[in-house]
């Protein structure tokens, strides 16, 4: 099966000297949910950036979908993102603006001229909109300002406006870093769920590292800019996490081990 | 020896010593001063005695004279309503005319400050050449502008309103200019990376976000432009202030108090009205 991306010894340097990725090289086929962790600034959103080239990229090739996104412009870098759905920490939504407005901003690519200026959208995809906020849970709030919902919702209609993109990948920059851990799991298995249901591939940035052992089917470790784990999550073991994070896993705050009730009382 | 060390402030000077050290005056003032203020007061200072100097203002005249004011405002107090008509069709007439040049404006405005937002079509030179333009439209001021566009289009409503829409447009570029930058990077961030078009961005997303800071904007030059008109009648824009001007100069106060006081009193009701829109629209 030919990967739908693929990097090619990927490096960036930011003017101000940072080098945010050296080298890096890896392969997503379709319905891979991969998580990348890292500690701050080891590169992972600039990795998920270079994707849309949101972050133009310094050196190598990145291939989405049998495209090299560092040489389209215009147009037909505007066709490519179309194929990468994105979600964001702090959902980016327009907050003025209906619920299911913002969730039909993601058909917005594939509007010509002056519908997508004046905001005509077809009636099919009115409809495929409603049907995904149904599915998503939020069928009543779809004519709610953006700005009334909770941070849970919020995200749901941030993946609604992914999803709406009918993409071939998603791309997700730490979707659950501002949520509470219940919203978090909602998030993460809806994530999961219809990623899987339309086989769309995942790139999830995480912090929590429970988590990505948890949902992922493959873990990619950032350090400084290079990748030193890619695999599965069972293959992850304490070396490589020390590796990652440059420090032991005690020191981590690891979230799901602390119920185990022997760890609590070494903890005390 | 004693000032030198207050200037100082030793951080090594314990408490006791200080106290020893007997009636210095302890310093209350932040340690590095802004010398420019000073500096700029006496600037200040100077130049007015220096511009009183090249008026040479003739102060007894004018306090001779300051009894004269409450004589005139008393004149216009007696309000005369026998004008009524000819005053209240010109009010309509400056009313149309603040009205219609908001319009105008609101729309160039809207335009020009998607061009001149670094943020739309993230062009820099656009926005740079877009922003200097309308501050040099914005540099010369409204009569001027109204003078000329008399001498092109000639006497009447129509100079008026083309004069006040070159500077309202080049107050609304910059300022909704602003607005749109104020849009965080991130949401417009969300919806390029769903393919849209730089336009499309910014008529779903950029002016949906700045629609109440329009808002604000048009009612606040709404209320400039409706007391900016009544100056422009004078010049022969028409309007009432045309009436002020004409009632002053033949000494008939009672029509000028009449036309004065209409003037305060839709500015006022424009103030109001916009209080409450702009409460509606947060």
């Amino acid at each position: 099966m030919e990967p739908i991306l693929k990097f090619d010894n990927v490096s960036k340097h930011y003017p101000n000297g940072v080098h945010a990725l050296k080298g890096v090289s890896f392969a997503i086929r379709e319905g891979e949910f991969v998580s990348v962790i890292g500690p701050s600034g080891s590169g992972k959103s600039t990795l998920l950036r270079a994707i849309n080239r949101l972050i133009p990229i310094s050196g190598g090739t990145v291939w989405l979908d049998g495209q090299a996104v560092s040489a389209l412009r215009g147009r037909s870098l505007r066709q490519l993102r179309r194929k990468v759905g994105m979600i964001f920490q702090n959902y980016n939504l327009v907050y003025s603006l209906s619920v299911l407005q913002n969730v039909l901003h993601g058909r917005l690519g594939y509007m010509s001229g002056v519908k997508g200026v004046l905001g005509l959208y077809s009636e099919a995809d009115k409809q495929e909109g409603l049907d995904l906020l149904a599915e998503l849970g939020l069928a009543d709030f779809a004519y709610n300002r953006a700005s009334d919902l909770s941070g849970g919702q919020k995200q749901r209609v941030g993946i609604a406006r992914a999803i709406m993109q009918g993409p071939k990948l998603l791309l997700c920059d730490e979707p659950i870093a501002s949520l509470d851990p219940s919203s978090a799991k909602t998030i993460m298995d809806l994530l999961r769920d219809m990623a899987r249901r339309r086989n769309i591939a995942c790139i999830v940035n995480l912090h929590q590292l429970d988590v990505a052992l948890k949902y992922s089917t493959r873990i990619i470790g950032l350090s400084k800019g290079e990748v030193v784990f890619d695999g599965p999550p069972e293959r992850l073991d304490d070396a490589t996490i020390e590796r990652i994070y440059g420090t032991s896993r005690e020191n981590l705050m690891m979230g799901g081990n602390c119920d185990d009730p022997a760890d609590t009382a070494d903890c005390a | 020896m004693n000032v030198d060390l207050t200037r100082e402030y030793p951080m090594s000077q314990s408490r006791a010593e200080k106290r020893e050290r007997g009636k210095s005056r302890i310093p209350v003032k932040c340690r590095q001063r802004n010398r420019f203020i000073p500096g700029f007061l006496i600037g200040v200072a100077a130049l007015s005695v220096l511009s009183l100097l090249y008026l040479g203002i003739d102060w007894g005249k004018m306090f001779s004279r300051v009894p004269d004011i409450g004589l005139v405002f008393w004149d216009l107090a007696h309000l005369d309503f026998s004008n009524m008509d000819l005053i209240l069709s010109s009010l309509v007439e400056t009313i149309s005319i603040a009205v219609l040049s908001l319009l105008y404006s609101l729309i160039l405005g809207v335009v020009f400050g998607m061009f001149a937002a670094r943020n739309v079509f993230r062009v820099p030179l656009l926005s740079v050449a877009t922003q200097s333009f309308f501050t040099f439209l914005r540099a010369v001021p409204t009569p001027v502008w109204v003078l000329l566009m008399l001498v092109c289009l000639g006497m009447g409503p129509e100079a008026g309103v083309a004069g006040l829409c070159v500077h309202t447009t080049a107050f609304f570029t910059k300022s909704f200019a602003q607005s749109f930058e104020s849009i965080p990077d991130e949401t417009i961030e969300a919806l390029e990376v769903t393919g849209a078009g730089r336009l499309s961005i910014f008529c779903n997303a950029i002016l949906p976000a700045a629609l109440s800071q329009i808002v604000a904007w048009a009612g606040m030059r709404l209320e400039t432009n409706f007391s900016e008109c009544a100056i422009l009648g004078m010049v022969g824009a028409g309007g009432i202030g045309y009436v002020i001007s004409n009632s002053l100069q033949g000494y008939d106060y009672g029509t000028a108090g009449v036309a004065i006081l209409l003037v305060f009193l839709v500015a006022y009701c424009i103030e109001r009205v916009f209080v409450r829109i702009k409460k509606k629209f947060s």
